[in-house]
């Protein structure tokens, strides 16, 4: 019995030093619907496959700034319509081939193909054709000139040419060039990476492998990373965060979202299609507030682009109604005709910091003039009646992007895919189209003021709060960096010691 | 042989209700599985939706969808998981281990701890001993699992650090560390059956202890052990054995919970994940595979029944 016993306490030390030491155990909340890099948009499998098992040919850093990753450099023709990129050399995929220019052409084919159905499709609308001009040089053809293209690409994954027209080959078994290679995925367990032996960057990735265990109970990963079970939290919210500050051995790093909240409202039906009362739910909105009640004073106020883009987003300041003021609201309110209190229902999305904050935006609201009533429904129940324009009003958390481009069309251009508001204003539509083919930074940066000063006060958005996003990590986990975007690119240089 | 045909059919109406009232509920409630399927989608156009819809056969009336599933249920097709593409028994294969070896533990733990512990209630009958055991017994029927279970990964990461406590080994990879990961779980899982139990077997002894067989025992010059034990105790394990069964109700919808805050990748957290995705096939083939659990370990516990107790036969 006693031997017995020693025997195990001595494997059971063994395989613990070997384990720690190299694969860096963490803790997500929710599986991934899937591992193909062309299908999934969701951050829960965005943060497993992104600069980790793929790359682009290029990658956003984090500052968030376009750099080059598979495409060591790229030469822009004059007329802004032809783009030759160079590869870098040495570059191979998990199964062991050679990544070409081959790859990258039937990458871009694959993503654009209608029988795929790529979600990214609309991020390669300006390409025109893709050729391989020789096994390192690859040339995109333009229809039209692009300004968000080098960006865009950073979103899109190469993958071996043998999958162009394989549609569920990658979902379960993802082949990438990234520093980490697939190797096994329990479902609703883990999903376990090892080290891409033949990474073109010689020096990486440092560790041995990553583990993203499954965990969706928030007390228990908490429990698991004071306890160093689990080496690391990515990309978790404040309220997590901030109950993890100061515990013995962790150590948290942070950085402003690229996702906001908002109040979005329908346009096409009383009241918010009178701008009047757009605006004057603006004023009656008090952001600061609102970061310190609900996000535990994690957060900043912020317009229609996150702080972060500190490229190309206004300061608040260029905003009036950014001051709160309820008995502006009110006068507005009256200046539209509106007498007694205007009912609203605000449809709220069904996640903890989104509940709070519609409590408060709630009660800011009836102080000023409004009469609002919250709507909870269950997650489903949510989409279905945002996707289908059927509220008020409603309190929920959107997605940003590194290019203002890429969420200001599709979000606020009449017609655009997530305009669930209905907007449709003839000046921010040409602003958007200018801009989008505009190569000069500095009228690019000129158009997306007037659209954010469009946008920011009797837009369809009240744009509330831009939050702080948080990774935790044990003491001794080096070299990680946190991106805005949620890409864990980074665990390519990180290591733990010991 | 009666009674195996009479309980063959009660077992059949059971399974065909269980698989209508499943089948209608899931798609009752609202949000349906293309809109969140294409939630987060950019290119979202109603032509996509229609076609998406017709891919997954959710255009049929509900009537026509119910028989094409149940036609394919009786030829041993479970269907195809919408969101994965996967057979669904694929989904539940890959599932049902931790589960099955969870509740197989909490019933060890609770009907194993369940019997020496009713007993020594019964026999404390009276004295302070009892009344401490009383209320630990009313304790573990009242906390909720999901609480004890954070309270004992809490207490543990504070006293021993170092221990592997959350996740799932499969038992055929490393049989010890598999026993050792599930043993806290098993524990917060099997807690409220023991107390159950317990209750049980102490009210079924003191009622065997009344008997006038025992009395007669006793008078007869029976060592007092024998009588607990040969007499009063083989008599007050009928009502025990029939409750296991039911227990094992308790263990599967206590599993959800459990695997939830212990992060195991069992039965639970695959139906609570597609339920949140309105995956329907994945849905009613989990509620199916339960229920045939249920129903069929009951039945078992009926003929173990008229095994035991030569009175049930008919």
């Amino acid at each position: 019995m006693k031997k017995h016993g020693l025997a195990m306490a001595l494997a059971a030390g063994l395989f613990a030093t070997t384990a720690s030491a190299q694969v860096l155990q963490m803790a997500v909340d929710g599986s991934p619907a899937g591992l193909d890099p062309h299908l999934v948009t969701a951050f829960n499998s965005i943060q497993i496959v992104s600069g980790t098992i793929y790359e682009g040919l290029t990658a956003i850093d984090a500052n968030l700034r376009t750099v080059p990753a598979l495409a060591k450099s790229w030469d822009i023709s004059p007329d802004g319509k032809t783009y030759t990129f160079r590869l870098v050399e040495g570059a191979t995929f998990h199964n062991g081939a050679k990544l070409e220019a081959a790859d990258v052409v039937a990458s871009l084919g694959r993503v654009m193909s209608k029988d795929i159905a790529s979600p990214l499709a609309s991020r390669l609308a300006s390409v025109d054709k893709a050729e391989a001009k020789d096994a390192g040089t690859v040339v995109l053809s333009l229809k039209e000139p692009s300004a968000p293209l080098l960006t865009a690409l950073a979103s899109i994954a190469i993958v071996p040419r043998t999958f162009e027209s394989n549609k569920d080959g990658l979902q379960r078994a993802p082949v990438g060039s990234g520093p980490f290679k697939f190797k096994e995925w329990q479902p609703n367990g883990f999903i376990e990476l090892e080290k891409h032996a033949g990474y073109h960057d010689k020096a990486k990735p440092k560790l041995a492998g990553l583990k993203y265990n499954i965990v969706p109970e928030s007390a228990t990963r908490q429990v698991g990373v004071t306890s160093g079970q689990y080496a690391m939290l990515p990309n978790i919210d404040a309220a997590t965060a901030l109950q993890l500050k100061g515990k013995p051995g962790v150590r948290l790093a942070e950085t402003l979202e690229l996702a906001y909240t908002l109040v979005g409202m329908n346009v096409s039906k009383p009241p918010f299609d009178n701008p009047k009362v757009r605006e004057a739910l603006n004023y009656a909105l008090n952001r600061s507030e609102i970061v310190q009640a609900a996000l535990f004073g994690a957060g900043v106020p912020g317009g229609p682009l996150s702080p972060a883009l500190k490229d190309w987003a206004l300061d608040v300041k260029e905003f009036p109604c950014f001051t709160h003021s309820a008995a502006k609201a009110q006068d507005l309110l009256k200046a539209a005709g509106v007498t007694g209190p205007v009912a609203v229902t605000l449809l709220v999305l069904p996640r903890q910091d989104i509940k709070d904050i519609a409590q408060v935006v709630q009660a800011q609201l009836n102080k000023a003039g409004f009469k609002a009533e919250l709507k909870i429904p269950e997650l489903g129940a949510f989409v279905q009646d945002w996707r289908n324009s059927n509220f008020d009003a409603f309190v929920s958390t959107n997605a940003g992007s590194t290019d203002p481009d890429d969420y200001f069309y599709r979000t606020f251009r009449s017609g655009g895919s997530t305009n669930v508001f209905k907007y449709a204003n003839a000046d921010v539509d040409k602003l958007l189209d200018s801009a989008r083919a505009e190569s000069d930074a500095g009228k690019r940066k000129a158009a997306y003021a007037s659209v954010q000063k469009a946008l920011a006060c009797d837009g369809p958005a009240a744009f509330m709060t831009y939050g702080q996003l948080f990774t935790a990590m044990r003491a001794n986990v080096q070299g990680f960096g946190i991106i805005a975007n949620r890409s864990l690119m980074t665990l390519a240089d990180t290591t733990v010691g010991q | 042989m009666k009674l195996l045909a009479s309980r063959l059919a009660d077992l059949l109406v059971v399974l065909v209700g269980v698989s209508v009232i499943t089948f209608l509920m899931i798609r009752l409630i609202p949000g349906d599985a293309v809109a969140i399927m294409l939630g987060a989608n950019t290119e979202v156009t109603p032509e996509k939706i229609a076609e998406l819809r017709a891919r997954l056969g959710l255009d049929q009336p509900l009537v026509s969808q119910y028989f094409q599933w149940l036609g394919g249920v009786l030829s041993g097709d479970l269907g195809v998981s919408i969101w994965t593409r996967r057979p669904v028994s694929q989904e539940i294969g890959a599932h049902i281990r931790p589960t099955v070896q969870l509740a197989a533990m909490a019933l060890v733990f609770g009907a194993g701890l369940a019997v020496p512990l009713g007993v020594l209630m019964a026999r404390w009958r009276g004295n302070r001993m009892n009344a401490l055991l009383q209320i630990g017994t009313v304790a573990g029927l009242t906390i909720p699992s999901f609480w004890l279970g954070i309270m004992m990964i809490l207490l543990l990461s504070a006293v021993a650090p170092e221990a592997q406590v959350l996740g799932y080994v499969p038992f055929t990879e490393a049989p010890l560390e598999s026993l050792k990961r599930l043993a806290l779980p098993a524990f917060a899982l099997a807690l409220p059956i023991l107390a159950n139990l317990a209750r049980l077997v102490r009210s079924a002894m003191l009622d065997a202890l009344a008997q006038d067989y025992v009395r007669t025992a006793r008078a007869k010059g029976v060592s007092e052990a024998s009588v607990f034990f040969k007499h009063a105790l083989r008599n007050a394990l009928i009502p025990f054995v029939t409750s296991l069964g039911i227990m094992t109700g308790y263990l599967l919808g206590g599993a959800i919970v459990v695997e939830q805050v212990f992060a195991i990748p069992g039965l639970g957290r695959l139906v609570l994940g597609a339920i949140a995705e309105r995956n329907y096939p994945l849905v009613q083939a989990v509620v199916l595979v339960v229920t045939v659990t249920f129903v069929g370990v009951n039945f078992l516990v009926d003929l173990l029944y008229a095994a035991i107790d030569p009175r049930v036969r008919p």
